[in-house]
């Protein structure tokens, strides 16, 4: 009897081990462009079965939190804004940093950061912009005690700039390309490129399914270095804009600005950035700024310890 | 007297023709201009919509210091297409392949959507409708239940979208699950109405003749009610396919909403308005053929030739 029971069971547990692996990606051009794997059929080449889900870049934390998906393509600072929910994961590879897709843009006569001092900026409180604004007012040698912060969903704030409320606004592409094209004059004056590393984008995996299925991840981390090579390749790449851009409804020329305003991160450069160091230079030292600055936000009431949301051990295996 | 017919097609047209004086006549409106060639003025762009000041203010200053003169045409804000770009992106959304191996032609999106909407009426409707005509004859069963539906058809239903993931996966199941709470406490309420309204003569005179319990509700009620409880239930299908974008933004992306928040992403808005009078036309073509249906079912009820 017992022993037909671990029969039942174990074929019950069986599908857990041969289900495909569930990823959920968004409209972002470092996600976007698994597309090309997904196309090109290189994941089953790879021995790899995945589903990737396509979602809306909340819901698709909202499952991963559920745990229905394997895994999610998040910013770093996201990542831990889950973890500090309680969704247990681990940050296991990266995809790319932003590289001038974010930005502070600036009503026409505002130049540079310094000009802002005293007036009012329409941010997303709490969001990467926000992170982003501030390490723009540091370098200015400014504070956000010199500016007046308005709370502004980032979908609202080309219409918020054009009215004349703010002097600025922070937002991501293709937003702050909205914004710019509604205020004629209007600029970027500080933008994810000017730092970057401050904004990094990375692979979660739960842990569970790490456990279980770490063979697969280890592939999947291979299909990614043949990603970037593939879209980074000037003979290439016109083909990989044309998947990545039809996936998300645009025409390749309007794409390509967006994919060139994001660095793609191959397996080499991967490898340095997941060593233990401060700063914007290692996954580590910016998750460290994102958690501090989280904290401040009061998004989460303790601290996070970092180093327990991140698993270098995909990355730095031969 | 002008008849009905040529009521429904004004009632169209008007719209229409106030949509196409806006989109056609410039002097209506158009507070922009679409820049054709940038001329002498570094941030103008081909392309590009700029207020209509701005491009006055650039012009003057460009003929004064005789630079080269920028030009466009009058235009509209991005976000009100005129009517023959719609209609070409229109034609043009469903003729399009769909371009990733992956990716599903419109049609395919919209008969999913239909699914969903299908999925979550009948649902709603299995449990909606016999607990309504329950709430409308015991008083029992409506002082138990009427207070608590009251207060829950307050709760906005996208609001459950997190929790419905977590029970029911990322797929349909939390989007039907969405528009079954969307629909069913109305649902419950509207039909306990209906069935309080019959015309209690009928009532009584059943039981008068010896009919009781569950007989009459069989036998009397519902036959009583049918017809009204038909209309309630076409107005209630159209009330569904208002949670339906909502819906399918909880769990992965599908159906219509997927094609709705990508255009719209990317400010394509022919193609958002061409998508918003797809479901339209849906809506009212499905409302149509359950009004005929109606007229053949319940031939004695008037009201419905009055109305539908």
């Amino acid at each position: 009897m017992v022993r037909k029971l671990y029969f039942l069971l174990a074929l019950l547990a069986m599908p857990a081990f041969s289900a495909p692996l569930k990823i959920g990606y968004s409209d972002y051009p470092g996600w976007v462009a698994w597309q090309v794997a997904i196309d090109k059929g290189w994941l089953k080449e790879a021995g790899l079965d995945t589903e990737f889900q396509w979602f809306d870049y909340s819901p698709s934390m909202d499952a991963f939190g559920a745990g229905k998906i394997d895994a999610d393509l998040v910013t770093n600072g996201d990542a831990l804004v889950m973890a500090g929910g309680g969704s247990k994961s681990l940050m296991v590879m990266l995809t790319d940093y932003s590289d001038g897709n974010d930005m502070i843009v600036g009503r026409p006569g505002i130049k540079s950061i310094k000009d802002l001092k005293g007036k009012k900026i329409g941010v997303e409180i709490g969001l990467v912009e926000h992170l982003l604004l501030l390490d723009g007012l540091k370098k200015a040698g400014m504070s956000e005690a010199d500016v007046t912060l308005v709370n502004t969903k980032t979908n609202d704030t080309p219409q918020v700039l054009a009215s004349g409320e703010v002097a600025a606004i922070g937002a991501w592409q293709p937003i702050s390309g909205m914004a710019m094209r509604a205020l004629p004059g209007s600029k970027p004056i500080h933008t994810s490129a000017d730092q970057p590393g401050l904004i990094y984008d990375v692979l979660v995996v739960s842990p569970e399914s790490f456990k279980a299925r770490r063979a697969d991840w280890q592939k999947l981390i291979g299909v990614w270095d043949r990603v970037v090579h593939y879209i980074d390749d000037p003979k290439t790449q016109d083909d990989a804009v044309k998947i990545m851009s039809a996936r998300v409804g645009l025409t390749p020329e309007a794409y390509k600005p967006l994919l060139k305003a994001t660095h793609l991160i191959d397996l080499a450069e991967g490898r340095k950035l997941f060593v233990k160091a401060d700063g914007f230079g290692s996954l580590y030292g910016s998750s460290e700024i994102a958690n501090e600055f989280n904290f401040k936000n009061a998004v989460y009431k303790d601290k996070l310890d970092v180093g327990s949301f991140i698993d270098p051990s995909l990355m730095l295996a031969k | 007297m002008i008849s009905r017919r040529t009521l429904t097609f004004l009632s169209f047209l008007l719209p229409l023709l106030a949509w196409c004086a806006v989109s056609y006549v410039p002097a209506l409106w158009h507070p922009q201009m679409l820049i054709e060639d940038p001329g002498s003025v570094d941030y103008f762009q081909t392309g590009m919509r700029v207020a209509l000041a701005t491009f006055d203010d650039e012009l003057a200053q460009a003929k004064a210091e005789s630079r080269a003169e920028p030009t466009g045409w009058p235009a509209n804000p991005i976000y009100l297409p005129a009517p023959d770009e719609v209609v070409r992106a229109f034609y043009s959304a469903f003729t399009t392949k769909p371009e990733t191996r992956d990716g599903v032609w419109l049609h395919q999106s919209l008969w999913h959507s239909i699914q969903v909407i299908f999925w979550g009426f009948t649902i709603s409707s299995i449990f909606g409708v016999p607990l309504g005509i329950l709430c409308g004859t015991s008083r029992l069963v409506a002082g138990l239940s009427e207070p608590f539906i009251e207060f829950f058809r307050y709760l906005p239903a996208p609001a459950f979208g997190a929790l419905a993931v977590a029970i029911l996966g990322i797929y349909d199941g939390p989007k039907i699950a969405i528009i079954v709470i969307g629909t069913f406490f109305q649902q419950v309420l509207i039909i306990a109405n209906t069935t309080r309204k019959l015309d209690f003569a009928l009532v009584e005179a059943a039981q008068t003749l010896g009919t009781r319990g569950f007989r009459l509700l069989t036998r009397v009620v519902i036959p009583g009610i049918l017809p009204d409880l038909y209309r309630d239930q076409r107005i209630l299908l159209g009330w569904a396919w208002t949670y339906l974008i909502v819906a399918e933004l909880i769990g992965t992306t599908t159906g219509i909403t997927w094609f709705i928040t990508q255009q719209a992403r990317y400010q394509h808005f022919p193609n958002v308005f061409a998508a918003i009078f797809i479901i339209g036309i849906i809506g009212v073509g499905t409302d149509q053929v359950l009004a005929m249906l109606g007229r053949r079912l319940f031939p004695w009820d008037r009201v419905t030739e009055r109305t539908a």
